[in-house]
């Protein structure tokens, strides 16, 4: 079942420069994926590329100066971008939830884990009094929580990083929604309880049929996570498919320029990247954006490239996708 | 030996034990990987050897001279062949420096150039590491991490140092920039035969760029090893576990996981046995009566657990789904 | 003024207004206080002794005159001189022993430090309008004393806006990465943290400007000070306060005025600067 579609979504903010003119910035040109239940998602670039950007448009959460000028988000059907912030209340938290990268500061200081997971059903109407305590006990159970019941009344700074994260994820579960949006859920964890992290999410994913899109620039989590991928360059999506097609035959030169650079590649091949800067997002050149950067650009770069779809699943943005590396 | 550090402990005010008892060496033109999760002491044995911070205990050889306890004026002098680059490229310059004047000051610190001859210097540094000429008169908000870890780079190794201690030096920068860095300093210890520390959280970089790895847990070295060795034969079960924690960007190779339970120690108040012991599935009762002694395994290879002596030191990994 | 120079006034005052806006007050009163001799129509203590409280607009009085006779206008314009006379040394005292008080106590701590926190417990358990009134009175009356009392008084309070920063500063990598370098101590003082430190502490000594002006206007008001006739702001609100009553509002109205712009401006001016100084907005405007 389709939960989330984003199509050609684009998000553009104006800002005042040095001298007074109003510039706008092209953060978001031409997004398009899907998520549907029972399948992880992964949204995967570098610094800049909009992967947060494209979370927060998702969840509705886009505030001026953002403006979405094109492009549609629907979640179980329905338009995000028509929505009033009352009834995107009602979904968010609710249908769809988010985990966010920093654990400790999304937690309310002051409040016991428990009554927080409380609160939680409370806000959404969907369990109240003992009933609520008693699913949130079994939520933080179903995270991995060790002695639920203790663990009720700790509050947000006796966790530790990793369990604070696991709180975080059964606060956004436990409404059992259809859609999580995970952005950076293990950045900055140690990798033995990075690991413990996602395994609670991808089991978490398996047993409700839940639908997740997770953020991350770490092809690790990608790889051994996620069932299919969306990969993104300067806002836009420039290959998408699944898992382990892309990581095998990547088809655009920046996917096949991110998995050369990781360590392990490196160390096969050599050196063979060469890094550079990402286009200026306030004067965007037309036609394909990682031109500049591309081993293999041609003057017919100078269009914009349409997704060539490579098989039923697996498609990339670039004239030349046939063409392998 | 470039450095060799003995008995190495620190304590911070406040009673944590960040450093027990750690003693290795690097030889000239060597790269020595540092891993170890947050808590395992490794940045901080990286200040201690720097002498940005003074040991509780210990003592650092530096080519042969002992730096434990120099008075400021000598600490000064070393600097030009100790040098440090840190995590954070965009917190690490002072930012109302041009480049071209941060590059001149080690210069102006340690040499007796002119000026002239510091800002002809400064352009052959920025050259070395690939910085644009033009970014010698910017500020360091003007310039991307990857180009400011360049000049990090660059004012470390402006006075051709010996030794170049590198903090997480591409923890902080994206994929595609951070093989552009790492390939830099290979080509740098190539040409100069400078010895590195390199600490890192990340296994494969550090892979990548050590010859040898020692891996930390709670400021106590478990197990050192040939980069190669430490890697495919881990013989230590934390260096198991943390091994098999890392999720290679591959899809199609497995994974091994161990499970591990229980809670980490506090570095206020340490165990006497190994520190792994609460957590270590295969811990044996005299594990936590005192510290096990490093055992030899092989040339360079050595750990400190008691159950290589019978050759039960390797722990059955939980079979990882397909 | 050359183009290039006038592009970057226009791009000042773009970037910020507030500065702008503050900064124009203060010119404004500059001017007024430089070319007083010139612009005020007759001396600002020149009595007319058959003229005394005249309306705004009657004769030359363009604001009316005050009991003594004197114009009005004249001695609002001279009064900017009080004004900057004791903005200027107040200023000059905060920084030349502030700064120096800041970075030692944030830098080394010790017993530097905690004198300096005593004594800024001290200053906050007391009004210090009623600790600059002691002070003055116990010690004299003249103009040089309220400035001295003024800048001396306020020095804490600066030195602890270095200090703050210095705090902040002492543990940022830069500073580590400096000591790494091989800078000596009194290198990465002056040369990587003052510089640093300099810029909020800077933005914040139009604001400690505008308090030594309203705390000077203060002590004349309640009669302590610069006296009667001298054209002093707060002396002349005094003076005028007991004609208000009677209907004679002009005396009070107008010195108020010009005590309430300079001192907006001041902290207009203040505030934009700090958004100026801030170096990543100064080359490119994000």
């Amino acid at each position: 079942m389709r939960l989330l579609e984003v199509e050609d979504l684009h998000v553009e903010f104006a800002a005042r420069g040095l001298d007074n003119r109003v510039r706008v910035a092209r953060a978001l040109n031409g997004v398009s994926f899907t998520v549907d239940a029972g399948e992880v998602v992964g949204l995967v670039g570098e610094t800049g590329a909009g992967k947060s950007l494209t979370a927060l448009a998702a969840m509705g959460l886009l505030r001026a100066p953002a403006r979405i000028p094109q492009g549609s988000i629907r979640f179980e059907g329905q338009d995000i971008l028509a929505m009033s912030d009352r009834e995107l209340e009602k979904i968010r938290g609710r249908r769809m939830a988010m985990v966010v990268q920093s654990p400790l500061t999304s937690l309310d200081p002051l409040k016991r884990i428990g009554d927080q997971l409380v609160r939680m059903q409370r806000v959404h109407g969907t369990a109240r009094g003992a009933e609520a305590r008693a699913r949130a006990e079994a939520m933080l159970a179903a995270v991995r929580i060790p002695d639920p019941a203790r663990r009720m009344q700790a509050w947000p700074h006796e966790l530790s990083g990793g369990m604070a994260q696991r709180v975080l994820i059964a606060m956004a579960l436990v409404n059992e929604p259809a859609l999580v949006i995970a952005d950076e859920p293990t950045t900055g964890l140690d990798v033995t309880v990075q690991a413990q992290v996602l395994d609670t999410l991808r089991d978490l994913v398996r047993a409700r049929n839940l639908g997740a899109l997770v953020i991350t620039h770490d092809l690790g989590v990608v790889a051994h996570y996620c069932q299919r991928v969306a990969v993104m360059f300067a806002g836009r999506i420039v290959e998408d498919g699944p898992v382990a097609e892309v990581f095998a035959r990547p088809a655009h030169p920046y996917t096949q320029a991110l998995i050369a650079s990781t360590p392990g590649r490196i160390a096969q091949l050599g050196y063979t990247v060469t890094g550079g800067t990402p286009p200026d997002l306030y004067d965007l050149p037309s036609g394909c954006l990682y031109r500049d950067r591309c081993p293999r650009a041609t003057t017919a770069c100078l269009a914009p490239p349409p997704r060539i779809a490579l098989d039923a699943t697996h498609g990339a943005a670039c004239h030349y996708a046939w063409e392998a590396a | 030996m470039m450095l060799d550090v003995q008995n190495l402990v620190h304590r911070f005010p406040g009673g944590v034990n960040a450093v027990n008892d750690v003693s290795f060496s690097i030889a000239a033109g060597e790269t020595l990987g540092l891993v170890g999760e947050s808590g395992s002491g490794k940045s901080t044995i990286g200040l201690l050897v720097t002498r940005l911070l003074a040991p509780t205990g210990g003592t650092i050889l530096f080519e042969g001279e002992d730096i434990t306890r120099l008075p400021p004026a000598a600490l000064r002098k070393l600097r030009a062949r100790l040098q440090i680059v840190f995590q954070d490229p965009w917190g690490s310059l002072n930012p109302r420096m041009t480049i071209g004047r941060l590059l001149e000051e080690p210069l102006a610190l340690h040499t007796t150039l002119d000026s002239a001859a510091r800002i002809a210097e400064a352009r052959r540094l920025a050259d070395r590491v690939r910085l644009p000429a033009a970014s010698l008169s910017r500020y360091p908000h003007e310039l991307s991490g990857g180009q400011l870890q360049r000049v990090s780079i660059a004012r470390a190794i402006a006075n051709r140092p010996k030794l170049v201690v590198l903090d997480e030096p591409t923890s902080s920068l994206d994929l595609s920039v951070r093989a552009g860095i790492l390939q830099l300093l290979d080509e740098l210890q190539r040409e100069t035969g400078i010895a590195m520390l390199f600490i890192s959280h990340d296994l494969e970089t550090v892979r990548l760029v050590s010859h040898r790895v020692i891996v930390l847990y709670l400021g106590r070295i478990v197990e050192q090893a040939p980069a190669a060795t430490l890697f495919d034969n881990p013989a230590h079960p934390y260096t198991q576990v943390l091994l098999s924690a890392h999720l290679p960007p591959d899809p199609a190779m497995r994974l091994r996981r161990h499970e591990v339970t229980g809670e980490i120690p506090s570095p206020i108040n340490l165990p006497p046995g190994c520190f792994f012991a609460g957590r270590c599935p295969v811990a044996l009762p005299a594990c936590t009566a005192a510290p096990p002694p490093a055992i030899a395994l092989e040339a360079g290879h050595s750990a400190a657990c008691l159950r290589i002596a019978d050759g039960t030191n390797i722990i059955d990994p939980v079979e990882e789904r397909a | 003024m050359s183009a290039t120079t006038l592009d970057r006034v226009v791009g000042t005052a773009r970037r910020s207004p507030t500065f702008a806006v503050g900064f124009g007050i203060i010119l404004v009163f500059a001017l007024l206080a430089a070319f007083a001799d010139i612009l005020a129509p007759m001396p600002p203590t020149l009595s007319h002794p058959y003229e005394t409280l005249k309306p705004p607009g009657s004769g030359p009085f363009l604001l009316g005159t005050d009991g003594n006779g004197m114009d009005v206008l004249s001695r609002v314009i001279h009064g900017a001189r009080y004004a900057f006379g004791i903005a200027l040394p107040a200023g000059a005292i905060m920084a030349v022993v502030g700064i120096p008080l800041g970075l030692i106590a944030g830098w080394r701590g010790g017993w530097v430090d905690e004198v300096l926190l005593r004594v800024l417990d001290v200053l906050r358990a007391f009004p210090t309008i009623i600790l600059a009134l002691a002070i003055v009175a116990a010690t004299g009356q003249g103009f040089l004393n309220v400035i001295l009392v003024v800048g001396f008084l306020d020095s804490p309070i600066f030195a602890r806006i270095v200090r703050a920063e210095v705090l902040a500063l002492r543990n940022a990598t830069f500073v580590r990465a400096a000591v790494a370098a091989g800078n000596p101590e009194w290198r990465v003082l002056l040369v990587h943290i003052l510089p640093n430190a300099i810029l909020g502490a800077t933005a914040q000594l139009p604001l400690r400007m505008a308090w030594a002006v309203r705390i000077s206007a203060t002590l004349a008001f309640i009669g302590i000070g610069v006296q009667a006739p001298a054209p002093e702001w707060g002396a002349m609100i005094r003076q005028g306060a007991e004609y208000v009553i009677s209907g004679e509002w002009w005396v009070a109205l107008f010195p108020g005025l010009a005590l309430i712009a300079m001192v907006l401006g001041l902290n207009l001016a203040g505030d934009g600067l700090s958004d100026l100084l801030d170096p990543k907005r100064r080359a490119t405007g994000k």
